[in-house]
């Protein structure tokens, strides 16, 4: 038997040397994982809302080196005349929406949601049918709803009340109301489901209970069902704020702006400034300002309204 | 002491510089130039871009078609996309500035384009044309609306002489004479027509502001006027630009002329099926896209003829609309898209096979006294010969002359322009407020 042998500790030996991947690996890692959202993020969302901020401060035709001209852009459109007008028709936009057809949308799922509703599959397809139909279908169809002379609507008031001379689409303020109708007649049926989905995890027994208390059909709904789709409610608002902020579809194929730019939204403003005019730079500034504007109401309505924070 | 490690933001300052560098490469390549060493026989793809099915065809048959191509030193092919007329512009143009895929050969829309008379641009992609249309000279129409400084960048498809259609039988139901010599004339029978048959004998747009404006250039020109003149400048403060408002409105209001949104909508469809409306001024065009599409049913009753004179005097004719065709600049497939161009353009072989392919009429005016043409029987308007009504009216053509500011123009002359046909204010305030809008936008 053999004593064991003990052996010295020696002089500390010399480590071979980690690279530099080998020490940082475990603190880099999961930023690796997740790096292509950000590569992919920088590169269609950053770079893009930069390139469009420098571009804001130009003036560029699109072929050529743009030209600095500082805050000019937005200068001058501080001073259009077009530009304050577009704002003023999307304030009307999002106020009509916000006042009308997020209401409209509600009172729609609520009717739905009704017990002993017949049909219900199918008033549910016939409200959501709108968002799935060509915009321009729509548009043929509703040109000659609202003509002037040969409407199916005039047609109507004219045989129903007598009178029908209503210049839909002609006349100024006719034309931003019948814009406004689209919007509510392809909308409305969208936003209804989120309302039904909304509707449908809204604890029956909560509805028993104040029925019990002597609550009716209408307390109900505003003590019971309106709190209770808080959450459904604010997230309709903040989206249907953005999207109608930057309207574009609905004025754009029905009156293309018009009558002169009674219809015209900022969007369409930014499109006409870019691909119509060639003035790049300056539909940059306008888009730009819709971007901050948009920005800060959606931030605003966001606080607000509590979207995306836990119902207490 | 521990080497510090990257922080959260230092990662992200680096990603983004990442991408930076990731779109720096394109775009630096961006700023060379393709191979262009011209082709100069052989076989060559020319790449064509259009809107209309009409050129697509027209072309399709020329590369085909030996009188035209044969004795040509190269064997042409097409690679066609048709896009919406704004989309070639834009496309073209985005094309230009990444060097990518741009057309050989490409069909702008008259009202786009004005889009490329600013900043250089027509110069910066297009070919000059100036040595090509200079054997033509005072042969060639239209050139003007596609000319930069005094330069031809676009030949024009189609010379969109407007006359006046009108229904023949209705005429004569209600003795309204075909011969009639001035639209003051035409009125008075147009008022009574609308007055005792709610017949109207012309139309103007109320829709958006591109078909506003047109209406009412369309008159304009033949009354003499402009919306600019040959160097540029706004035209529109002339007696004839208030004249010709004033004509139009008080035919609004007396029912002469019936508002419709345009003139190819579901509302000027169902006008013209009624009988509601019994006359109209449009181009040539108009013919297969207005009526024939609208009322086929309606095929011997129309008729066309030169559009009744101003009394205050101006044109036999005028003109809406047309597609020129320029040649992009500095490519390999250059001088083969400019020989197509010269050879379907250009030679009287050419301009048949145009007519007869799409309806485009002559741009040369030499043609409209062609036997050929003159023998050219239109079975919809009741077998009538044409050119009977082109020859004299090609032959008195107001010139149509655009600005880099075209488009402002009509985006804010539209608005007062309607106002004044409905009556909403009166036609010198409305060309006031338009050329007002106009002077403070387009000095920015």
């Amino acid at each position: 038997m053999t004593a064991p042998t003990v052996r010295r500790a020696g002089p500390p030996a010399t480590e071979p040397r980690q690279s530099w991947w080998s020490r940082h690996q475990r603190s880099l890692a999961p930023y690796v994982f997740i790096s292509p959202f950000y590569l992919l993020y920088v590169l269609f969302l950053l770079v893009p809302i930069l390139v469009g901020v420098y571009l804001s401060c130009t003036e560029w035709a699109g072929l050529g080196t743009p030209r600095w001209v500082g805050l000019r852009n937005y200068r001058d459109l501080l001073t259009d005349n077009s530009f304050w007008t577009s704002v003023g028709n999307t304030a009307f936009y999002v106020a009509f929406t916000l006042a009308v057809v997020v209401p409209a949308a509600l009172f729609i799922a609520q009717a739905l949601n009704s017990r002993g509703l017949r049909g219900r599959d199918v008033f549910r397809l016939a409200y959501f049918m709108p968002v799935v139909i060509s915009p321009i279908v729509i548009t043929l169809v509703f040109g000659l709803f609202f003509d002037n002379e040969f409407g199916l609507i005039n047609g109507t008031l004219q045989a129903l009340f007598g009178f029908g001379g209503i210049d839909w689409l002609g006349d100024p303020a006719w034309a931003r109301i019948t814009v406004v109708i689209l919007v509510l007649w392809r909308w409305t049926g969208y936003l209804t489901i989120f309302f039904l989905a909304g509707l449908q995890n809204v604890p029956r027994e909560l509805h028993e209970a104040a029925a019990i208390d002597g609550a009716g059909p209408i307390r109900r709904f505003f003590d019971v069902t309106l709190p209770s789709l808080r959450p459904v409610t604010a997230f309709v608002a903040v989206t249907v704020l953005v999207s109608t902020a930057q309207i574009f579809d609905e004025p754009f194929l029905l009156t293309q702006g018009g009558p002169g730019e009674s219809t015209l939204s900022v969007a369409m403003f930014i499109y006409r400034a870019g691909f119509q005019r060639q003035q790049l730079g300056y539909a940059a500034a306008a888009g730009v300002l819709l971007f901050l504007v948009v920005f800060a109401l959606g931030y605003l309505t966001n606080r607000i309204t509590g979207v995306g924070r836990e119902s207490r | 002491m521990p080497e510090p490690t990257p922080n959260r933001r230092a990662l992200l300052r680096g990603l983004t510089g990442l991408g930076l560098a990731a779109l720096a490469g394109p775009a630096l390549a961006a700023c060379g130039r393709a191979d262009a060493t011209p082709v100069t026989s052989g076989r060559v793809d020319l790449r064509l871009w259009t809107h209309d099915p009409g050129y697509i065809a027209t072309f399709e048959t020329a590369v085909t078609d030996d009188t035209l191509v044969g004795d040509s030193a190269y064997r042409f092919g097409l690679n066609v996309t048709s896009a919406a007329p704004p989309d070639i512009v834009t496309r073209m143009i985005t094309q230009a500035v990444a060097d990518g895929n741009t057309p050989d050969l490409a069909g702008v829309v008259i009202d786009q384009f004005p889009r490329v008379m600013g900043s250089g641009i027509a110069e910066h992609l297009f070919t000059d044309l100036t040595e090509t249309v200079a054997p033509f000279d005072g042969e060639l129409l239209k050139l003007a609306p596609y000319s930069v400084a005094g330069k031809p960048y676009g030949l024009d498809s189609d010379n969109s002489i407007s006359v006046l259609y009108y229904r023949e039988d209705l005429f004569a139901e209600h003795r309204v004479p075909e011969s009639v010599a001035t639209w003051e004339e035409l009125a008075e029978h147009g008022e009574r027509l609308a007055r005792d048959h709610d017949i109207s004998l012309g139309m103007v747009a109320t829709g958006d502001n591109g078909s506003v404006v047109n209406g009412f250039l369309q008159l304009l020109l033949q009354r003499g006027g402009a919306a600019f003149d040959a160097t540029g400048e706004l035209a529109l403060e002339s007696d004839e630009a208030l004249e010709v408002l004033e004509f139009m409105a008080a035919g609004v209001r007396s029912g002469y002329l019936i508002a419709l949104p345009d003139p190819y909508g579901s509302a000027c469809a169902a006008a013209l099926k009624s009988g509601r409306l019994a006359a109209t001024v449009m181009p040539n065009w108009y013919n297969a896209y207005g009526l024939q599409a609208n009322v086929p049913e309606q095929a011997g009753r129309w008729r066309m003829r030169t559009l009744p004179r101003f009394a205050g005097g101006g044109h036999l004719a005028s003109t809406m609309g047309g597609t020129g065709f320029t040649v992009l600049k500095d490519k390999a497939n250059s001088q083969a898209a400019l020989e197509l161009l010269t050879r379907v353009y250009l030679t009287r072989e050419g301009q048949l096979l145009r007519y007869h392919s799409g309806g485009f009429l002559p741009t040369l005016s030499g043609l409209y006294q062609d036997p050929e043409l003159l023998a050219v029987e239109d079975a919809y308007l009741g077998g009538q010969r044409v050119f009977d009504v082109y020859a004299p009216a090609a032959a008195d053509l107001p010139t149509f002359y655009q600005a880099p500011g075209m488009q402002i123009l009509t985006d804010v002359l539209g608005g007062p322009v309607l106002d004044a046909l409905k009556g909403r204010t009166s036609p010198d305030a409305a060309l006031e407020a338009g050329v007002r809008a106009y002077r403070q936008q387009v000095k920015r």
